[in-house]
């Protein structure tokens, strides 16, 4: 008997011990995916043919004693903007409903080429931008811990299907905070790596300039299995680092001693006024660290505003330039939480664009001077537990400023990490945050923070 | 912005929104107002770059 809940680490080291066959714990995934994906919406196309055909494959690769490591034989889905040969990518929207790619996108094949078992193909918010919606092909993805609440967005699916066990990892993408966001709502790990650490190309765009690939599981070492793989240079992506891939999973060590901290408080005291349970599970966090050998000091930059006005003027010109000829010709095909966003882009001018382009590369400057006797920040990942998924005004993006933008402005390594729960049984995250491409101690001061607090002991009760 | 400027904006842009949204429209308008005044900040002429270009040795096709 498989158990509902298990780690990519976990499998791995069943499967590669023999205990557990690839081709059984897709079944058992396919199985939880069809008692579950009615009330969760985690998915909004299941693949059972083609996953039981690639477990069949891994098995027998496995069997012969060709083993490729810890992603071979374990279940994973891909967001709806992942491209994958032969099978539609739609981004959730009526607009690409009939689109089906000819190849996979680079990082797809990357974590097939590592043994991974694609599930099918999770929600998100249309185009990684408009939701939650409910006005799409598709309904909206529900958060687990309350299928009343939102799941964050617009990973929302991968931040619903990794909670419930209805796969052990999936793909995400980050372009203000899609990664984090859902990974925070949903209490799951997710890391937005470096900017051109992981390819675009097969993605759909949300913003070029702005957008990241990258893994959402239940913790940073099922992260660090994700990232090992889809990590790598692309020359598809003009954006594509040519940097040498550490092993991010050697990095783990489970010690943070010397590690040197700095807390973001304002971002979420004053600049964007989290709860009170948010703000005493980071103050936790901040002291589980120190108790842990790292050192915690209170740093202070710039306004939240300032960081995210660049990165949402950015992120939405971008947007409205892909989709100007649809949203011409075809605007009420758009959900309306899409094309009221992308309706409001189009008032900034080609000056306002260039400016926030300017700003941005202020904002990186001024990034790197703060952490410059620093090797991490860290601060809140979003200002309270899961909203309900109904109440979520249509502009929230830009009534307050975006804890996770900064971080996509500044092109740095970010990751959510769950540090708690609310009385009600809702997840609570910080967010931590490296260098440019040094994303493995972020991985690692988040493993270490996992394995010192209880919180990934705990799953949905559903 | 006003109801007027908005019209006058998506007539503009070509786009054909729906009228019960116009006026959700008009009231959001501010955030993008405030965000294009946060950007802009004085700056010399020559404070650039931003995001320009750098293209690899072999771009050329060599």
């Amino acid at each position: 008997m498989i158990p509902d809940f298990l780690t990519i680490a976990e499998a791995a080291k069943l499967i590669e011990k023999k205990e557990v066959s690839p081709v059984e714990l897709t079944q058992s995934r396919l199985q939880r995916i069809e008692k579950l994906n009615g009330q969760l919406h985690a998915f909004i196309r299941v693949l059972p043919d083609e996953a039981h055909a690639a477990a069949r494959t891994a098995e027998s690769e496995i069997m012969a004693g060709r083993y490729k490591g810890p992603l071979h034989g374990i279940p994973i889905g891909l967001k709806d903007i992942y491209e994958t040969a032969g099978i539609p990518t739609t981004g959730h929207s009526k607009v690409m409903q009939d689109h089906v790619p000819k190849a996979d996108a680079f990082t797809v094949t990357k974590l097939k080429g590592a043994g991974g078992v694609v599930m099918g193909k999770l929600a998100t918010h249309e185009f990684a931008l408009g939701g939650p919606s409910f006005d799409l092909p598709w309904p909206p993805a529900r958060n687990p811990w309350d299928t009343t609440r939102f799941t964050g967005g617009s990973s929302s699916g991968t931040g619903a299907a990794v909670p419930a066990g209805l796969v052990l990892g999936g793909t995400g993408s980050d372009t203000g905070g899609s990664i984090r966001g859902p990974g925070a709502y949903c209490g799951i790990a997710g890391i937005k790596p470096t900017y051109g650490l992981c390819s675009r190309a097969g993605i759909l765009p949300l913003a070029f300039s702005l957008d990241h690939a990258g893994p959402m599981a239940w913790t940073a070492e099922d992260c660090a299995i994700m990232l090992q793989a889809m990590a790598g240079h692309d020359p598809a992506d003009p954006a594509s680092a040519k940097v040498a891939i550490p092993d991010f999973r050697k990095a783990l060590t489970g010690d943070v001693k010397g590690l040197r901290i700095g807390l973001i408080r304002h971002f979420y005291t004053t600049d964007n006024e989290a709860n009170a349970a948010t703000h005493d599970a980071i103050d936790a966090a901040a002291k589980q660290y120190e108790a842990m050998g790292a050192s915690v000091r209170e740093i202070t930059v710039s306004p939240l505003a300032e960081w995210a006005a660049p990165g949402i003027m950015i992120m939405m010109a971008e947007a409205y330039a892909i989709h100007e000829a649809n949203l011409r010709t075809r605007f009420t095909d758009f959900g309306e939480a899409f094309r009221d966003r992308m309706a409001l882009a189009g008032l900034w001018t080609a000056s306002d664009y260039v400016q926030a382009t300017r700003r941005r590369r202020e904002m990186v400057d001024e990034l790197d001077r703060a952490m410059a006797s620093l090797d991490l920040v860290m601060t809140a990942a979003a200002p309270t537990e899961a909203p309900q998924i109904d109440e979520v005004p249509k502009f929230a993006i830009m009534e307050r400023p975006s804890l996770t933008m900064p971080f996509n402005v500044t092109g740095s390594p970010a990751m959510s990490v769950c540090c708690g729960f609310t009385e009600a049984g809702l997840p609570l995250s910080f967010q931590i945050v490296g260098k440019r491409f040094d994303d493995a101690t972020v991985l690692r001061a988040a493993d270490a923070y996992e394995r010192a607090t209880p919180w990934r002991g705990r799953r949905p009760s559903l | 912005m006003t109801r007027q400027e908005i019209d006058a904006a998506m007539v503009r842009l070509g786009l054909d929104v729906p009228e019960k949204e116009r006026d959700e429209l008009v009231g959001a308008s501010r955030y993008i107002e405030e965000m294009a005044r946060l950007v802009k900040k004085p700056r010399w002429v020559g404070a650039e770059p931003a995001h320009t270009p750098a293209f690899p040795p072999n771009s050329k096709g060599e």
